[in-house]
C-alpha cells in the first residue's frame, strides 16, 4: 500500500489565559491509500485537534502549530499558505463532522448544498479558484427563467447539477432522493443529514475522508448503517478514512489499523487485531480492561486508576506515568518515542530503549 | 422474590400545539403507551431503546417528576401517581441519578452541601448528624472528605457524576433511577463509576432501574432487561437470555448493531438494518415496528401485538415470535 499521509512530530498548542495547553505533543501518524485508520483517545487527548490540523482549520491564533511536518501526497501542508490549502481542503482532504445539524447551512436546501460542492469541484478543475460569493448565484441560475422570482424557498435546481445532487444522494442510499433533494436540513432526520454530509464529502471524490466523530449524535441502529455506508463507499469511491472516535468498540468493527491517543500522544499504532489480542502500551491494556463486553458476573471491570494531567503543565517523561501500574525511573526523566516495526508501534520503556528487544520485532 | 416497583399499564402522553388553533383533532406524543414492568428488591432493571422511545419519560414519570396520564406505579406496596403519596415520602425511598452531572448539580452550592441537601429537606436531620452522613457518603463514592468544601465546577465529570450519587445514596433508599449514569463519561471513567454502582448495590442491597442506549452497559449493570420501542415494551425478560437469545426483531436488530469491542466479531458491517424510528406523533399502525420488520405481514400492520410469555419470565410482543427462534 503507498502512502498517502504521513504526519511528523507534529506538536500544536494553545494559548489561553491559563497558560498554553500543549495539546498535540510531538504525534507520528500514517495513513495508506484506501485505509480506514481509527484514532481513538478519551476527550481532551488531543484528537480532534489532530483532525482540524490536518484539514488546515485550526483557530490560529489561539491555536499554534510549533513544530512537526504534515506530508500529504508529497506536499507539506503545515507550510503551505491558506490560499494554497483552500486547493486540498474539501477537494483532496474532506471532512465531516459530529453534529451535521450545524455543518450544514439552515437556510439552503440540502440539494443546493450538494450542487455547491459539485461547482466548486468543476471551477477547480478549470483553474479557477472558487469565489465564494458567486457560487450560490451560479447554483441558482440553473433555475428556469420563469421561476426565478419566485423565494428562494420555492426554487428548484434544475438540470444537470440537480441530476448529480440526486445521484450524490442516491449513493448515500437516501430514500427518495428527488423528494429529498429539495428539502432543506431541517426536515431530515440526525442519520439523513450525516448522510448528506457524507454525499457532500464524496462528490469530491478526496483522497483522505477525515470524520470527526461521525455517529456520535446518532443512534445505534442508525450509526450502524452510517458506519456500513461510510465502509462501502470508501472502496467505491477509493479514499483513505481517518475516523476519530471515542469509541473503541466502532473503530474496532470498522478500522484496519488504530492508533490510540494519550494526552497529546500517540501511544500505540496497531493492526486492528493485533491491538486487541496483545495491546502492548499500559493505558491501551487499561482502555480495553474498561469496556464492559459482558455481564458483570463474568466481566470484572478494572478501571484506570487516577485523572488526565493537565495539560497545562509541561511533562518531560511519559504522561501516563502517574496511572501506569508499570511506572519504572525513565518514564518520567525522558518521553519515549513511537517505536516498532512498521504494523505495530508503541511509545512505552517496557519494550526497550531502542528497538533491539522490542517484542513486534522478534 | 419481594418487588420493589411495580407499573401497571402506564401511560404518559404529551399534548402537541395543534397547527389550527380551531381545529378539534387533538394529537398525542405517546411517549409511555402502556408499560407494565416490574423491578425485584436487590437486583438492576435496564430500560434499553434509542432516543425517542420513551425511556427517559417513563424514568421520569415513575420518579413523579411528571404526570402519569394514566396506569399506576405501586411503589413499595402504595400507589404513588397523581398524588395518592405525599412526594417526599416517595423521595426518602426513590432517588434519581441523572445523564449530565453539569444540570444536575447546583453550580453554586458546595459538594457538602449538595450531598446534606436531602438528608435535611427529607428527613430533617441535626446538622451533625449530616455533617458525618455527608463524610460518610463521600468516602462510599470513593471521593476524600474534604472534598465537601469544593464547588462543581472544580470536579471532573466523573467526579461529579459521584457527587450526585452520593447524593442519591445518602438516604439509603430502596430504589436509584440511573438515568444515562454514564453517558456523559469517558471509558475509562465510566468503568469507575459502573464498579462503583456494583459495589454500592452490594453494599446497600439497591435497586435500580437503569435508562440507557448502551446495550454495553445495560449488559454488564443489569439482571433484567426491558426494550423499548415507540413507547412501549416489546421485549422482557432476563438480561442474559436476551443477549444470548433475543427474540423480537427489534431486540435483534439493536443488539446486532451495537458495536462490539471484538475485531473478530464484526457484527456491525453484517447488521441488516432497514428503515429509521418512526415519529412519535404518528406511529405506524399496528405493531409499530412493522414498517422495518423483515418478517412483516398482514396481520401487524392492523393488530398490536400483546407481549406474551414465550419463556418462564421471557416476555414478547410479537406475532411471528416463532420465526425468530
Amino acid at each position: 500500500m503507498t502512502r498517502l499521509l504521513s504526519v511528523q512530530d507534529l506538536s500544536v498548542c494553545y494559548e489561553s489565559r491559563g497558560g498554553t495547553v500543549t495539546a498535540l505533543d510531538g504525534v507520528n501518524l500514517e495513513v495508506s491509500e484506501n485505509e480506514l485508520v481509527g484514532v481513538v483517545g478519551e476527550s481532551g487527548c488531543g484528537k480532534s485537534t489532530l483532525a482540524l490540523a490536518l484539514i488546515g482549520l485550526l483557530p490560529t491564533p489561539p491555536a499554534l502549530v510549533s513544530q512537526g511536518v504534515i506530508e500529504f501526497k508529497g506536499t507539506d501542508l503545515v507550510h503551505l499558505g491558506p490560499k494554497a490549502m483552500r486547493d486540498f481542503r474539501g477537494t483532496q482532504i474532506a471532512m465531516i463532522f459530529q453534529e451535521p445539524l450545524s455543518s450544514l447551512n439552515p437556510v439552503y436546501k440540502v440539494g443546493d448544498q450538494i450542487a455547491e460542492a459539485i461547482q466548486i469541484k468543476r471551477q477547480r478543475e478549470n483553474g479557477h479558484g472558487p469565489v465564494n460569493s458567486d457560487i450560490m448565484q451560479k447554483v441558482h441560475k440553473s433555475v428556469p427563467p420563469d421561476g426565478s422570482k419566485l423565494p428562494r424557498s420555492k426554487r428548484k435546481i434544475s438540470g444537470e447539477l440537480r441530476e448529480k445532487a440526486i445521484a450524490s444522494l442516491k449513493l448515500v442510499r437516501i430514500p427518495d432522493p428527488d423528494q429529498v433533494v429539495d428539502r432543506y436540513p431541517f426536515e431530515l432526520s440526525g442519520g439523513m443529514r450525516q448522510r448528506v454530509m457524507i454525499a457532500m464529502a464524496l462528490s469530491q471524490e478526496p483522497a483522505l475522508l477525515i470524520a470527526d466523530e461521525p455517529t456520535t449524535a446518532l443512534d445505534v441502529t442508525t450509526q450502524a448503517q452510517v458506519l456500513k455506508l461510510m465502509k462501502e463507499l470508501m472502496d467505491k469511491v477509493n479514499t483513505s478514512v481517518l475516523l476519530i472516535t471515542h469509541d473503541l468498540a466502532v473503530a474496532c468493527q470498522v478500522a484496519d489499523r488504530i492508533a490510540v491517543m494519550y494526552a497529546g500522544d500517540v501511544v500505540e499504532t496497531a493492526n486492528v487485531f493485533d491491538l486487541f489480542s496483545k495491546p502492548l502500551h499500559p493505558y491501551t491494556q487499561g482502555l480495553l480492561s474498561c469496556l464492559p463486553t459482558g455481564s458483570k458476573n463474568k466481566v470484572d471491570l478494572k478501571p484506570i486508576l487516577g485523572n488526565v494531567p493537565d495539560l497545562r503543565t509541561r511533562m518531560i517523561g511519559c504522561k501516563y506515568v502517574s496511572r501506569c501500574p508499570y511506572v519504572m525511573k525513565t518514564c518520567s526523566e525522558k518521553k519515549p518515542r513511537l517505536e516498532g516495526l512498521e504494523k505495530h508501534e508503541v511509545a512505552c520503556y517496557l519494550y526497550g530503549e531502542k528497538n533491539g528487544n522490542h517484542p513486534t520485532n522478534s | 422474590m419481594e418487588t420493589i416497583l411495580q407499573t401497571v399499564d402506564l401511560r404518559k402522553y404529551f399534548p402537541i400545539q395543534r397547527a389550527n388553533p380551531f381545529s378539534k383533532v387533538k394529537k398525542f406524543v405517546r411517549a409511555v403507551d402502556g408499560v407494565s414492568i416490574t423491578i425485584w428488591k436487590g437486583t438492576t432493571l435496564a430500560v434499553v431503546g434509542e432516543s425517542g422511545c420513551g425511556k427517559t419519560t417513563l424514568a421520569r414519570t415513575i420518579a413523579l417528576l411528571t404526570k402519569a396520564t394514566s396506569g399506576d406505579v405501586v411503589f413499595n406496596g402504595k400507589s404513588i401517581v397523581n398524588g395518592k403519596t405525599d412526594p417526599k415520602q416517595v423521595y426518602r425511598d426513590m432517588q434519581i441519578v441523572f445523564q449530565d452531572p453539569d444540570s444536575s448539580l447546583d453550580p453554586n452550592i458546595n459538594v457538602g452541601d449538595t450531598v446534606g441537601e436531602p438528608l435535611y429537606g427529607l428527613m430533617g436531620w441535626s446538622k451533625d448528624a449530616i455533617a458525618v452522613a455527608i463524610q460518610r457518603g463521600l468516602t462510599a463514592v470513593g471521593l476524600s472528605g474534604d472534598m465537601a468544601d469544593r464547588l462543581p465546577r472544580e470536579l471532573s465529570g466523573g467526579q461529579k457524576q459521584r457527587v450526585a450519587i452520593a447524593r442519591a445514596i445518602g438516604l439509603q433508599p430502596k430504589l436509584v433511577i440511573l438515568d444515562e449514569p454514564t453517558s456523559a463519561l469517558d471509558a475509562s471513567v465510566q468503568a469507575q463509576i459502573l464498579r462503583l454502582l456494583l459495589d454500592l448495590q452490594k453494599e446497600f442491597i439497591l435497586s435500580y432501574l437503569l435508562i440507557t442506549h448502551n446495550i454495553a452497559v445495560a449488559e454488564y449493570l443489569s439482571d433484567f432487561m426491558a426494550v423499548m420501542y415507540s413507547g412501549e415494551v416489546v421485549e422482557y425478560g432476563e438480561t442474559s437470555e436476551i443477549m444470548a437469545k433475543p427474540r423480537h426483531p427489534y431486540t435483534i436488530t439493536l443488539i446486532s448493531s451495537a458495536p462490539i469491542a471484538n475485531p473478530w466479531k464484526r457484527n456491525l458491517l453484517q447488521a441488516e438494518i432497514r428503515g429509521e424510528v418512526p415519529s412519535a406523533i404518528d406511529p405506524p399502525s399496528g405493531c409499530k415496528f412493522h414498517p422495518r420488520c423483515p418478517y412483516a405481514d398482514t396481520i401487524c400492520s392492523t393488530e398490536n401485538p400483546k407481549l406474551r410469555e414465550i419463556s418462564t419470565g421471557h416476555f414478547v410482543a410479537c406475532h411471528f415470535v416463532e420465526k425468530t427462534a
